[in-house]
């Protein structure tokens, strides 16, 4: 007897009772149902949501987008994108036949805020960077939020006071992810670093060359859900000489495997390269096409080694290299980053690769 | 036989036929929307926004690496009501279900036809981020466009590697920077997230499976002594003596004018620096005007405001050929010191402007609330 007056409570505090009715709204499987009442076949003249809407906010909002049926006497409301944690949801009924209109608030699903992502690393790896130095990558654990990094990306001077406005490194605005969001890669301001430009000539390089600066990630940058990093990131690097010359490949040292070995092949380059475009612009090839493999990129990004997935033949490979490949500085093959009309600037290469060759004995 | 359609006295169609190297451009069915087929629309992101003919919004899918062609079905011609929404991220956010955080505006633009407004939107900040297209109509309701059953057609810019069949995965990524529909073809500008290098494109439309456009590396004198191969951030057609040129403002900050008779396929073009907008920006929007008689251009920048270029005789400026002095240079211009935090700009009408304006967030300082606003073009 208890237990049926607490029901009736209950139903008083959240319904309406007309003619023995009584509403009710239930939040079920991602839909919002209005029960208790015999809703007309058809929809009234000023369509369902006059009658009821869901909010996902407070304010001067809109009410969320979705579709109304009838089944079973009872209304039904799917929202056309799914339910998102961290929302509250207010179901408002509007009687038809007037009188208070019934509210019902419902949370979404809980928002997991625990760390889970971290840096892994960055690139360039080393710790002298050239003046010139035209992109920066950074490697996280898992996928991140976009649009965040002016917020929590920091380079600081050797006082340690944050680089910002005209005396910013990185191009403001410029985000580029790749389609995991794991990987941010951003532009050094490239009016700062072309010579002849005026930012160049006024304010200098990004990365002046003796100084010190430490490049900052805050521990609060959202992870895609909203999380925050495990911790926070620290690189510190100081600025070096320019990188003007392009990437000569009759500079790079080729060590040949063995033939029989699953060694690897092994490419040493005078300067450092750019990491993501040397995982994927050399190829290598032999008498049947391209090969399959491992490819590692070590000391701090001047040396290529490509480890076979079937042991070497005694013969004749190739390395495929894309002129595309870059230095540090932007600079790629046949082609610098700026060129300097004064000076010549011959060896433009047309073909869109070339090819190193060696051979295993 | 396929012959390129070069008609020379008008100024558009001869942009388009020096653009459009299409040899597809012959045998054009009078109406594009006829070659639209209806079904789910396809996309993994959406960014940049151009019109075409008859209300078909082409829309810039970096993710997908595609640009896809919706006939929004939207057609009663009608005038530019002067519309102003503040706080349309939680307009949107409501309406969508997220919090506003969880909303980013990507692009906006005008349907020529209806004036009505059209966004790009992310629901959700990550990977798993929706891609959303909004109509704002004239009263300010915002709906969204149905893509579940809509005519559309779409064109690959990238193919898979072959060692990665999965673009998916593949972290070179195209950012689709900005697009424009000139007369048959729609123009594209991009930027990858490794190489520095980025071509302009010009593909046909209706799209065809085998064109995938023509690709055009653009190079520009920055200065006189150095030149640089570099990725146009927003351009728009423009006609300087009768000529057609693109108007290109780069990354690097130069606004660069390129002849449009220059834009061959393959072709490596040098363009002429005409102005220097400042330092330690990012062009992001243009919108070309005329007022009192006299030629604008309206520039929304990153770091530098808006400004409001005197584009008369575009001819007279000499190439700038070395450093200058001061910190701008060129083709005169206006800072407009009463628009502050314009993150988008395009064109209503003749005589207005949409901007979208918010803080972004700093270090300390949450980011404020995104607007909608109408502005009368200075």
């Amino acid at each position: 007897m208890k237990r049926k007056f607490a029901c009736f409570a209950v139903t008083l505090f959240l319904g309406v009772t007309v003619s023995a009715q009584v509403v009710s709204i239930q939040f079920d499987a991602g839909t919002f149902k209005v029960a208790g009442w015999k809703p007309p076949a058809a929809a009234p003249s000023k369509g369902w949501g006059s009658v009821f809407s869901v909010y996902a906010g407070a304010g001067d909002i809109p009410p969320l987008a979705g579709a109304y049926n009838v089944e079973r006497d009872t209304l039904i409301f799917r929202p056309s994108y799914p339910i998102a944690p961290g929302v509250r949801y207010r179901a408002v009924f509007r009687p038809p036949w007037g009188g208070a209109a019934v509210e019902k608030t419902f949370d979404g699903p809980h928002q997991d805020k625990t760390p889970s992502a971290r840096v892994e690393h960055i690139y360039p790896s080393a710790d002298v960077l050239p003046s010139n130095q035209l992109r920066l990558y950074i490697y996280f654990s898992a996928p991140m939020s976009r649009g965040e990094s002016a917020r929590y990306l920091h380079v600081l001077d050797e006082t340690g006071k944050d680089l910002q406005g005209a005396q910013a490194v990185f191009l403001p605005g410029e985000e580029l992810w790749d389609p995991n969001y794991q990987r941010l890669t951003m532009t050094f301001d490239p009016g700062r670093i072309k010579r002849g430009l005026t930012s160049n000539e006024k304010i200098g390089p990004p990365i002046a060359e003796g100084k010190r600066y430490a490049l900052v990630i805050d521990r609060d940058w959202p992870d895609a859900h909203g999380a925050s990093l495990i911790e926070g990131f620290r690189k510190s690097f100081r600025g070096g000489p320019a990188v003007r010359n392009p990437p000569d490949p009759r500079e790079w040292r080729v060590t040949s495997p063995k033939a029989g070995t699953l060694n690897a092949v092994v490419v040493d380059f005078p300067t450092a390269m750019n990491y993501p475009l040397l995982q994927r612009m050399i190829q290598v090839s032999g008498a049947q096409g391209s090969l399959t493999g491992t490819t590692v990129i070590d000391r701090q990004e001047t040396q290529w080694r490509f480890t076979p997935h079937d042991s070497w033949k005694t013969g004749d490979y190739r390395l495929v290299v894309d002129t595309a490949i870059e230095d540090l500085a932007g600079n790629h093959i046949g082609q610098p980053f700026d060129i300097d009309t004064f000076e010549h600037v011959t060896e433009h290469i047309t073909t869109k690769t070339i090819s190193l060759p060696f051979s295993t004995r | 036989m396929r012959r390129i359609a070069f008609v020379s006295t008008a100024v558009a169609v001869c942009l388009t036929a020096a653009l459009a190297f299409s040899v597809t451009a012959a045998r054009r069915p009078a109406s594009p929307l006829a070659d639209l087929p209806s079904g789910k629309v396809q996309l993994m992101s959406a960014g940049a926004l151009a019109f075409g003919p008859e209300g078909i919004l082409f829309v810039g899918d970096s993710v997908g690496g595609a640009v896809v062609a919706i006939d929004t079905g939207d057609r009663k011609a009608a005038s530019a009501a002067k519309i102003n929404i503040q706080g349309i991220d939680e307009k949107i956010a409501a309406l969508v279900g997220v919090t506003p955080d969880q909303i980013l505006i990507n692009d906006v633009k005008v349907n020529p036809i209806s004036k009505n407004v059209y966004l790009s939107v992310s629901r959700g900040r990550g990977p798993e981020a929706m891609p959303l297209i909004l109509r704002v109509d004239a009263a300010g309701k915002i709906t969204t466009l149905p893509l579940d059953n809509a005519k559309h057609s779409s064109v690959s810019l990238v193919d898979a590697p072959k060692s990665n069949p999965s673009a998916r995965q593949d972290p070179r990524m195209q950012t689709i920077t900005n697009m424009n529909y000139v007369n048959g073809n729609v123009i594209v500008a991009g930027l990858s997230n490794e190489e520095w290098s980025s071509a302009l494109r010009s593909i046909p439309f209706p799209f065809k499976e085998a064109a995938k456009g023509a690709t055009l590396q653009i190079w520009h004198s920055s200065h006189g002594r150095f030149e640089t191969e570099s990725p146009v951030r927003t351009f728009v057609p423009y006609t300087i003596s009768g000529q057609p040129y693109i108007l290109a403002a780069y990354t690097c900050t130069p606004l660069v004018k390129i002849p449009v008779s220059q834009l061959q396929p393959g072709a490596q073009v040098k363009g002429v620096e005409i102005a220097d907008l400042g330092a330690g920006n990012q062009p992001l929007d243009m919108v070309p005007y005329k007022k009192d008689g006299h030629n604008y251009i309206l520039i929304a920048n990153t770091a530098r405001g808006v400004m409001k270029l005197k584009a008369d005789n575009l001819e007279s400026y000499p190439a700038i050929d070395s450093p200058t002095k001061t910190d701008v240079a060129g083709v005169p211009y206006d800072t407009m010191t009463n628009l502050q935090n314009v993150q988008h700009l395009t064109q209503l009408d003749d005589s207005d402007a949409l901007i979208i304006t918010g803080k972004t967030a700093q270090p300390a300082a949450p980011a404020g609330p995104i607007n909608l606003q109408t502005i009368a073009l200075p």
